[in-house]
């Protein structure tokens, strides 16, 4: 057990493991994180086995990397632990007694003698350093009286403030992991969805995406209700940045798709004898729109996809939902016959060949298509992130601490001769020692001038 | 157009501070170093102008890409310098700074930038942008003075020149270290929880930044607890700083993620 605490107090592990954890890194952000395999087997052939089995391909949560982080908070949590106690009593309670050749051992040191009485010097040399913000304590021994001053002692501890924060921040991340949750929703207009493990609904009542004139995108704004019990408590729009919150669950706007399950589509009818002719109809999927014309008097869809593509075993399906490459499915009636049936193409409005049934004069071109826009949320509960803040807020506050508040300490010691006193009195401080030693001068200067 | 001449003045007034501080450098004798400074001043404030102008023409905050992030990233270093040459009176890394701040700003000026300024896309509609983003590349700017001061260490022949490098080195990193944690790492954290709903996605700019922030880390302990100055921790500067270099500059160009803007 002992040995171990001296393992694990050891500075050098820390940088031993600074390093480690660096260079890991760096090997995260070479390497892709979380791609399917097949992409790794592609990316690097026979070494794709290599990297997945060293965990390489999701190395930020692999058991190593997680142990590394596990031995630096332990190193950190037994490093800091193992200097507290002197720092502590160093601040809270130093010892007052001191020796006059220690103090002339300082590089910041002064000596002067007063025709006054001991306890009188005392006093004066008490309110110089009040008046410079020290706290003071004396400690009277025989024909000797001692002083110690100190002042911003906080300073001691800004690096433990600085490791308490990562360690925090590192039980944040912890909680998050584990207790954390988020998960997708996609909303259409007017759909209400539960959102899971939260006692609530929220229906999508509008989404806009809204446009500069230049026409770049400006915004992307849901405005959404939340719904408890069939009722509705509030209404609110949710921007990228500007998230919805509510029982600890926060919503964000991420992203749009777009639905084709029930596009609006618009077919034009051609007749290739006579260039003068040209119908436009406006359906849907499954739906029938009258031409009324002699050759050709009902118009149907049976298919849409947006991204057409023969897939296995010659099959019409979609390689994606971005609209690449649309097709509808048309069929042409007359009366009861079907005079035209075949996959016309939004982007290769010529383009015949998957015509089948009788020779016709007819000509289906698929002039417009639009689907129905939908919010992508992310709906998120992550009860670990207040922990994150606060330990933010002590790094940050540590690192005030540790760089600009460097705590000073003057000790001196008055020895009382006849009707004369002597004062030998140094100083010690952490950082910035050239305004250090400035202050010193003044305090021993004001009490040489009093 | 008031942006872009002022913008042209100010690489101009760079360029000669840039010669100045190089007559330094190679008559060495420090003369130089007042008229370089003087004009370094003249072009930080004209700077300031054009990031304001900058600011009220877009209606947003003077980085939202290239152009005007390296022209905000030079604008910082010379700020740096200008406080770091107050304190310190070390006009020998003029030569080098000027250098540098002149080729950001060459590189900004150059055709592969698009300069238009282009409105808000809706993941930079806030205002984190503006304390992520200047507080990062603040803490950055003094990185970028911590190299050369490192790189002045190793090369300096005398040991009083030494150290006054080493110790302006850890001054600088006492101020970069903070402001970086602050405005990359703690900012960026918060503004991604509000826009993204989640403070750490492991994205390559993210994870870089950490790579950065250990860097210092390391940096700091070794210094601190183990007593090591001079060549070692000017080595470790040189480190971080190419870790940041890359962070700012390279995810961008050589790795993909989330962070696509700029």
């Amino acid at each position: 057990m002992r040995s171990l605490w001296k393992f694990f107090s050891s500075v050098k592990l820390a940088i031993v493991l600074l390093i480690l954890l660096a260079a890991a890194s760096v090997i995260g952000t070479l390497i892709p994180q979380g791609e399917p395999p097949a992409a790794y087997a592609a990316r690097y052939g026979q070494l794709a086995g290599l990297l997945s089995g060293l965990q390489l391909t999701g190395l930020y949560h692999s058991g190593w990397y997680l142990a590394l982080l596990f031995f630096f908070a332990v190193n950190t949590i037994v490093c800091t632990l193992a200097r507290l106690p002197a720092k502590c009593r160093r601040a809270f309670k130093p010892m007052i007694g001191t020796e006059t050749a220690g103090l002339l051992a300082l590089k910041v040191k002064g000596r002067l003698g007063k025709n006054a009485p001991a306890e009188e010097v005392r006093m004066r040399l008490e309110a110089t350093l009040k008046a410079h913000r020290y706290r003071v304590r004396s400690q009277a021994a025989e024909k000797r009286l001692c002083l110690l001053a100190q002042k911003k002692k906080l300073g001691h501890f800004g690096s433990d403030a600085v490791h308490l924060g990562l360690l925090v921040i590192i039980a944040g991340g912890i909680v998050s992991g584990l207790a954390g949750f988020r998960t997708h929703l996609d909303l259409s207009e007017g759909q209400t969805v539960k959102v899971p493990r939260a006692p609530f609904e929220i229906r999508l009542d509008r989404f806009e995406t809204e446009y500069y004139p230049q026409g770049m995108v400006k915004a992307w704004k849901s405005t959404v209700t939340v719904i408890e019990n069939g009722a509705s408590v509030l209404t609110k729009p949710i921007l990228v940045n500007k998230p919805l919150t509510h029982r600890g669950f926060s919503f964000y706007q991420t992203g749009y798709g777009s639905n084709w399950d029930n596009p609006k589509l618009e077919v034009t009818v051609k007749k290739k004898n006579d260039p003068s002719f040209a119908r436009t109809v406006q359906l849907g999927v499954g739906e029938r729109a009258a031409v009324d014309d002699k050759d050709v008097s009902q118009i149907s869809v049976k298919r849409f996809v947006p991204d057409f593509v023969i897939g296995e075993g010659s099959q019409v399906e979609t390689r994606s939902q971005e609209p690449n490459n649309p097709a509808a499915q048309v069929e042409g009636w007359k009366g009861p016959e079907k005079v035209f049936s075949g996959w016309i193409f939004a982007n290769y409005p010529d383009f015949e060949q998957m015509h089948s049934g009788q020779p016709t004069d007819l000509s289906f071109v698929l002039k417009s298509y639009s689907g129905s826009e939908y919010s992508v949320l992310e709906a998120a509960r992550d009860p670990g992130v207040w922990l994150i803040w606060v330990g933010c807020l002590l790094v940050s506050a540590g690192f005030f601490l540790a760089f600009y508040w460097p705590p000073r300490e003057i000790r001196a010691v008055l020895e009382e001769g006849r009707d004369r006193t002597e004062v030998t009195a140094g100083g010690v401080a952490a950082k910035s020692r050239e305004s250090f030693q400035a202050e010193f001068e003044a305090i021993i200067d004001s009490l040489r001038r009093s | 157009m008031i942006e872009s001449t002022l913008f042209t003045i100010v690489f101009v007034l760079y360029i000669l501070a840039a010669l100045f501080y190089l007559a330094v450098a190679f008559s060495r004798n420090d003369r130089w170093a007042k008229p370089g400074l003087g004009l370094a001043f003249a072009g930080l404030v004209l700077h300031s102008a054009a990031l304001l102008v900058r600011t009220f023409e877009s209606g947003h905050a003077p980085f939202t890409n290239m152009y005007e992030s390296l022209s905000f990233l030079s604008w910082a270093m010379v700020l740096a310098f200008v406080l770091i040459d107050r304190k310190f009176r070390i006009p020998r890394i003029g030569p080098y700074l000027m250098l540098i701040v002149v080729g950001l700003v060459a590189l900004a000026s150059s055709p592969l930038m698009p300069k238009e300024a282009t409105p808000l896309v809706p993941a930079l509609q806030s205002y984190w942008l503006w304390l992520h983003v200047s507080v990062t590349l603040l803490g950055e700017a003094f990185f970028a003075v911590a190299l050369i001061t490192s790189i002045l260490y190793l090369t300096a022949d005398s040991d009083e020149k030494k150290e006054k490098m080493d110790s302006v080195s850890y001054r600088c990193v006492a101020v970069g270290f903070p402001l970086f944690t602050l405005g990359g790492l703690v900012f960026g954290m918060v503004w991604a929880y509000k826009a993204w709903g989640t403070y750490w996605s492991w994205d390559p700019k993210e994870v870089w930044s950490l790579i950065t922030w250990l860097v210092f880390a390391l940096y700091l302990h070794t210094r601190i607890v183990m007593g090591w100055k001079g060549k070692r921790s000017a080595i470790i500067a040189i480190v971080g700083f190419l870790a940041a270099l890359f962070t700012y500059f390279g995810v961008n160009y050589l790795l993909s993620g989330l962070h696509s803007y700029a």
